[in-house]
């Protein structure tokens, strides 16, 4: 259980922080999104004990983070086990920073992570795919109840990818509490809650299917056209218009659910000699991401 | 492109405000303490005085030294502690004037006093023979000579009475007796400054700190585990080094090896909590090597190591004497060269060691404060 009531941090006079209060239940892949300068590492930092708040608490287990260090494991956004140590000596060094010396424990973690063959490799020599399954082990070596992931999968190939969010369901499954960071949508569609950030603020909260609502009563239509810079230049301005993303050869128009949807037709066939029809569809969680985010930013 | 990579570099060296001050303002800051301190003159040198004589011309000898302020001079009451007065330190020099100085002087038989040099820093054992040749100038000489008036054919010694000088310590005034000691202090603090200034600021930088921070470990234990294993490297090449300076260069052997292992531990633990602590305040491992190296160049100006603690002016010495090198210095020469007693040098240990404390506290409260 992670509860954060009136969290608070500022750099520079700006809020990055800005008074945060959520409880996330056991077992739950919590995933925070949000985009790049939202406040996600600064929150997750704090939560963890590595920043210290202005202002707020963050309990886990019932505990303050400073109590609560055995009861949790981090893994930061970059490698942050020793390149210069084997995998073994990494992860017995972490597990006894915890005080763990059981052997037989850490073997298991490692071939968990199919690292066993490259026990006495080098760290700084594994591919970025290994890196990451060194530090979920090391981070596991104490048995948490809580790990905390910072971008767990940025910059790792979808196999691996789909192989850790396996593993990460495994460890939900024990009853762990995960807590990701991400900007990736295909992996907060993955998680069993989100709460969008955006400047410091949650500004939705809820479940991949849910998360929606957020943007009110809205509408997603489709329709087939080429990209061009005019798109823009004739349908941004207009007042009911949510977003429009261009995707391949498709363009998404989120917009309110009383917008008149005939206007844009209309553009599309005297201006762009489009005359293909638009088509009614669901906003998927990437479309909500990016029109939450241009709200915050508005 | 050698334009565009050259401008890319000044820009670069413009986002670190630190570095900059490090390189800008550091080397005016030495060069101004550097121009008010270093001299080879020394001025008020402490001077053990026996004057067993106690006559009129005893006393114009001793006048003569208080007037020409070079030394600074203090009565004992034996040869014995006139000597144990150089060893622990506390003098540099010492005059002897035997209990017939006066009566050897009016029979015109040219008495010797004795001038004692402490012998450990050839550039003062030489300044100081140089200056207390003022003892023999004519002004005091003019004074002592007898004449019977009704004598004949007496011939009268060009000089009134005879000066010897005796060099302790080091008789030879062997350079390498001076200086080796020293230069073991001065590569210890060259090898655990960089060793131990690039530390912490590399698991900055490298992103494992913060993964070790998430980790119960509490700051002491990050502390004194980062310093152990330096200290202990440090330790090993402290007597390799000084293995070499015996082996091949023939330095004395210590009075105590116990007193100088306690000073090995000591001096090896102050620079690696120095090294620790810059690691701690540094943000990237270049700043640390900057402070590292605008350590070690005063520290081996001001510390007495080369130039005479008594050259540098009194307003600068405080500075002088907030380096813990210069007990090192002290120490070193006291144990190999003039086998100084412990209990002499105790003041100087406890100095040393409260760097050691001072440096610990301080990385620990940094650590605490910063990060």
């Amino acid at each position: 259980m992670i509860k954060v009531s009136g969290l608070v941090k500022t750099f520079s006079k700006v809020n990055v922080v800005n008074n945060l209060s959520f409880e996330i239940g056991d077992g739950t892949i919590f995933g925070l999104l949000g985009p790049n300068g939202a406040g996600k590492t600064t929150l997750i930092r704090m939560m963890c004990g590595i920043l210290k708040s202005d202002a707020g608490e963050v309990s886990i287990n019932g505990l303050s983070v400073e109590k609560a260090k055995q009861h949790f494991g981090y893994v930061s956004q970059s490698f942050g086990q020793y390149e210069e140590l084997t995998v073994w000596e990494n992860i017995r060094f972490y597990a006894q920073m915890y005080g763990v010396n059981n052997t037989k424990k850490l073997d298991f973690l490692l071939s968990r992570y199919n690292l066993s063959k490259y026990r006495d490799f080098l760290a700084g020599t594994l591919s970025g795919g290994y890196k990451r399954r060194l530090a979920l082990a090391c981070a596991l070596a104490h048995d948490p109840s809580v790990l905390f992931l910072d971008e767990p999968t940025a910059g790792i190939d979808p196999v691996t990818r789909k192989l850790l969010w396996d593993d990460f369901y495994a460890l939900s499954m024990e009853g762990k509490t995960l807590f990701i960071t991400t900007h990736y949508m295909e992996e907060a569609q993955r998680c069993n809650e989100l709460a969008f950030l955006a400047l410091g603020n949650i500004v939705a909260k809820g479940t991949p299917k849910t998360i929606k609502k957020a943007l009110g009563n809205i509408k997603l239509y489709t329709v087939e056209i080429d990209y061009t810079p005019l798109i823009t230049e004739y349908l941004s301005g207009i007042d009911g218009i949510i977003l429009l993303n261009q995707f391949g050869d498709e363009l998404r128009i989120m917009v309110r659910a009383e917008f008149r949807i005939s206007a844009i037709e209309e553009i599309l066939k005297d201006k762009l000699n489009s005359t293909n029809k638009l088509q009614e569809g669901s906003a998927n969680l990437e479309d909500v991401f990016i029109a939450l985010t241009q709200e915050s930013n508005s | 492109m050698i334009w565009a990579i050259a401008k890319k570099e000044l820009l670069q060296l413009r986002r670190d405000p630190r570095l900059i001050a490090l390189i800008v303002a550091m080397p005016l800051i030495l060069l101004i303490l550097f121009g008010l301190a270093l001299k080879l003159e020394p001025e008020n040198i402490k001077m053990a005085y026996l004057d067993e004589d106690k006559s009129f011309f005893s006393m114009m000898v001793d006048t003569k030294l208080w007037q020409e302020g070079y030394f600074d001079t203090y009565k004992v009451d034996s040869l014995d502690s006139l000597i144990e007065e150089i060893r622990s330190g506390r003098a540099k020099a010492g005059l002897h004037i035997k209990s017939d100085f006066s009566y050897k002087l009016m029979e015109n038989k040219q008495p010797h006093i004795t001038f004692y040099v402490d012998g450990t820093m050839p550039s003062l054992t030489t300044a100081m023979k140089y200056n207390s040749s003022t003892i023999t100038e004519s002004d005091v000489t003019s004074q002592m000579y007898f004449l019977d008036a009704n004598a004949s054919n007496v011939v009268i010694a060009k000089t009134p009475f005879i000066m010897d000088t005796e060099i302790l310590f080091n008789p030879d005034e062997k350079e390498t007796w001076f200086f080796l000691p020293g230069v073991i202090g001065v590569l210890i603090m060259q090898i655990a400054l960089i060793l131990t200034g690039i530390s912490v600021v590399r698991e900055k930088e490298k992103h494992t700190l913060e993964q070790l921070l998430v980790t119960p470990m509490s700051k002491v234990s990050f502390v004194i585990g980062k310093l152990l294993p330096y200290i202990v490297i440090a330790l090993i090449d402290f007597y390799l080094i000084l293995g070499v300076g015996w082996y091949f260069f023939e330095l004395p052997a210590p009075a105590s090896q116990l007193a100088l292992l306690l000073l090995a531990i000591i001096y090896v633990s102050v620079m690696i909590a120095m090294g620790l602590l810059i690691s701690l305040v540094s943000k990237t491992q270049q700043q640390a090597m900057f402070i590292a190296i605008f350590i070690i160049v005063p520290s081996i100006l001001l510390s007495g190591f080369i130039f005479p603690l008594e050259a540098i002016p009194e307003y600068i010495r405080p500075i002088s004497y907030l380096i813990p090198f210069t007990y090192f210095v002290e120490i070193i020469r006291g144990l190999l060269i003039k086998h100084t007693l412990v209990s002499d040098l105790l003041q100087s240990y406890l100095l040393l060691f409260s760097f050691v404390v001072l440096y610990v506290v301080l990385s620990i409260l940094v650590f605490k404060k910063r990060i």
